[in-house]
């Protein structure tokens, strides 16, 4: 068990947050967290990416506690939605410094740049690259400490159709390379091609818990998007 | 197209309320208004006046009489000689001193810290006031006024560059930065690092340090003025650069954008600027700018820049910026594991 997480919760008023709520995280497993905008999935992810402090609750992974930050921070890598970069330096100098702050070697700066066929950017500054561009360089960015676990918020979210399919090779491959991921997506097809569990968050409560077999077959499914 | 242009104009002023640009509107007006009110004006009530008079010299007969009969206008202090005066002068227990002229022509030198300040415009007016009533004729008892301070305006309105300079980055510029971080991100990112949040706000704070510092020398170079005593002058401008880094980056978290940080910043700079640049020329103003921060700053460059005075007769002031500023720190490292409005 890689992750453990028991009643998380996080209240903002009386409809949006988070209810407490509680799953395990296996290692390897690619998750899909679904449901309408204000369900919480963002609030979830945030959570466990340290940017927002929960009401109540706590997230262990492999026994360390997420209060302690500085001991599991190298073992998360975040992805938020909108990309952020210090975007009037380039690719190659963000990539540098937070290499630096992330105690992660300098060939690990060369090793993303041409993963994620970032070479002929390096030295161009983040705000002159388009979305999808940006976004990679989020990814690598996060990728730096070679992290276990991987959190993405919405990835492909504004791309465009070669951009998401450039995103789904790389989480793929990621996958591959042993990496447990979790994702929020609005995508059915995006949940169908990826995911190897889905978690579906209704006003802040989980309601489902399963393969996506199962999920594609229930009824959340079919309310989900018939709504 | 005009209900276009209708459309957009309400949409900025919606945007100039969420940002919070309105207060500012409201707050500099009333700002200037409380300030005007507490600039001393005609009928501000005479206040008294601390002279200083020396032992041996050889004052007018009119001149003690005059002083004796307006004790409740003029309290005097008896001192040894004019290296007495002068440092009570420097201590300001006394608002000047009168030293009699070697030729007995009964003429008076008026010495004083500040030419310019309100003590000495009253003294002169309050002496001015008492002859034409002893004699009848026209004033002349002050024939000269000598100041402790030399060097010209230039030098003499230096403390309030410097000070203006100092509360300028503290709190434009470092709130702004700040927020900036938060706005974008940034610093959740700098976050996602096993970087410790101690770390992340020293780091602002040297900033903060480093461009006031920066700011001063560049002045000091441009203007070729220089403290006698060096050593004090870098160990004030070294606290009071950390205290007012402090406090910029404490109001940069209190800020969610950058818009909203620098009408914070601008609602507190100016109540700590003008008190205190202006206490020399308002009795009201001198009397509340010491509950002010800025204050404990502007006193003692005053004294270290143009009274040759020393960081040991200030302890209550470096020790009230280096307090303020742990404090802010303190406050800035609690939001900052809140996350507050990030």
């Amino acid at each position: 068990m890689q992750l453990e997480i028991r009643n998380l919760t996080k209240r903002y008023d009386q409809k949006r947050g988070l209810t407490p709520t509680s799953f395990d995280v296996h290692k390897g497993e690619l998750i899909a967290i679904v449901g309408h905008n204000g369900a919480g999935k963002s609030t979830l992810l945030k959570m466990l990416a340290n940017w927002i402090v929960p009401d109540g609750g706590t997230v262990v992974m492999e026994g360390v506690d997420f209060k302690n930050r500085a001991a599991v921070v190298r073992e998360i890598g975040f992805i938020p939605e909108v990309p952020n970069l210090f975007d009037f330096f380039s690719v190659e100098y963000n990539l540098r410094l937070f290499a630096a702050l992330s105690r992660a070697p300098l060939s690990r700066v060369e090793d993303i740049l041409g993963e994620f066929n970032l070479l002929p950017f390096r030295k161009s500054k983040v705000q002159a690259l388009s979305k999808g561009l940006m976004q990679r360089v989020n990814i690598g960015r996060a990728l730096l400490a070679d992290p276990p676990l991987l959190i993405l918020d919405e990835p492909t979210s504004g791309l465009d159709f070669e951009m998401t399919r450039e995103i789904y090779r790389l989480l793929n491959v990621m996958h591959e390379a042993g990496k447990t991921i979790i994702f929020t997506s609005h995508r059915p097809e995006e949940i169908r091609n990826l995911a190897t569990r889905i978690l579906v968050l209704h006003e802040g409560t989980l309601v489902f818990d399963g393969p996506p077999q199962e999920y594609f077959q229930s009824e959340i499914h079919e309310r989900l998007y018939a709504s | 197209m005009m209900k276009n242009i209708l459309l957009l104009a309400l949409n900025d002023l919606a945007i100039a309320y969420k940002n919070k640009t309105f207060f500012l509107i409201l707050f500099i007006p009333l700002f200037v208004f409380v300030s005007l009110s507490l600039v001393d004006g005609n009928n501000t009530p005479a206040s008294t006046i601390k002279i200083g008079l020396i032992q041996d010299d050889a004052y007018t007969p009119e001149f003690i009489n005059s002083i004796k009969a307006s004790s409740e206008l003029v309290v005097v202090t008896w001192v040894r000689n004019e290296q007495d005066g002068i440092r009570l002068l420097k201590e300001h227990q006394i608002d000047g001193m009168l030293i009699a002229n070697s030729d007995a022509s009964g003429r008076l030198t008026l010495q004083v810290v500040k030419k310019d300040a309100f003590h000495t415009i009253a003294i002169v007016q309050s002496f001015s006031a008492l002859q034409k009533t002893a004699q009848g004729t026209s004033p002349d008892w002050i024939a000269n006024i000598s100041s402790l301070n030399q060097g010209g305006v230039q030098r003499e309105t230096l403390p309030t560059w410097i000070l203006m300079l100092v509360l300028l980055i503290g709190f434009i510029i470092l709130p702004a930065q700040v927020a900036e971080e938060k706005e974008k991100r940034l610093l959740l990112a700098l976050l996602q690092t096993p970087i410790h949040e101690v770390q992340w706000l020293i780091a602002k704070l040297i900033l903060g340090m480093v461009l006031i510092i920066t700011a001063v020398l560049l002045l000091h170079l441009l203007g070729k003025f220089g403290p006698v005593h060096l050593f004090d002058y870098i160990v004030l401008i070294l606290v009071g650069s950390y205290c007012f880094s402090a406090y910029g980056i404490c109001l940069g978290f209190l800020c969610r954008n950058q818009a909203s940080a620098r009408t914070l910043g601008v609602i507190f700079y100016l109540p700590h600027l003008l008190p205190s640049a202006m206490s020399d020329v308002s009795q009201k103003l001198t009397a509340i700018a010491p509950f002010l921060p800025s204050f404990q700053l502007y006193e003692p460059l005053q004294s270290i820049l143009l009274e040759d005075g020393r960081m040991a007769d200030m302890a209550f002031d470096w020790i009230y910026l280096f307090l303020l500023g742990t404090l802010m720190f303190y406050f800035s490292y609690r939001l900052m594991k809140r996350r507050w409005l990030m």
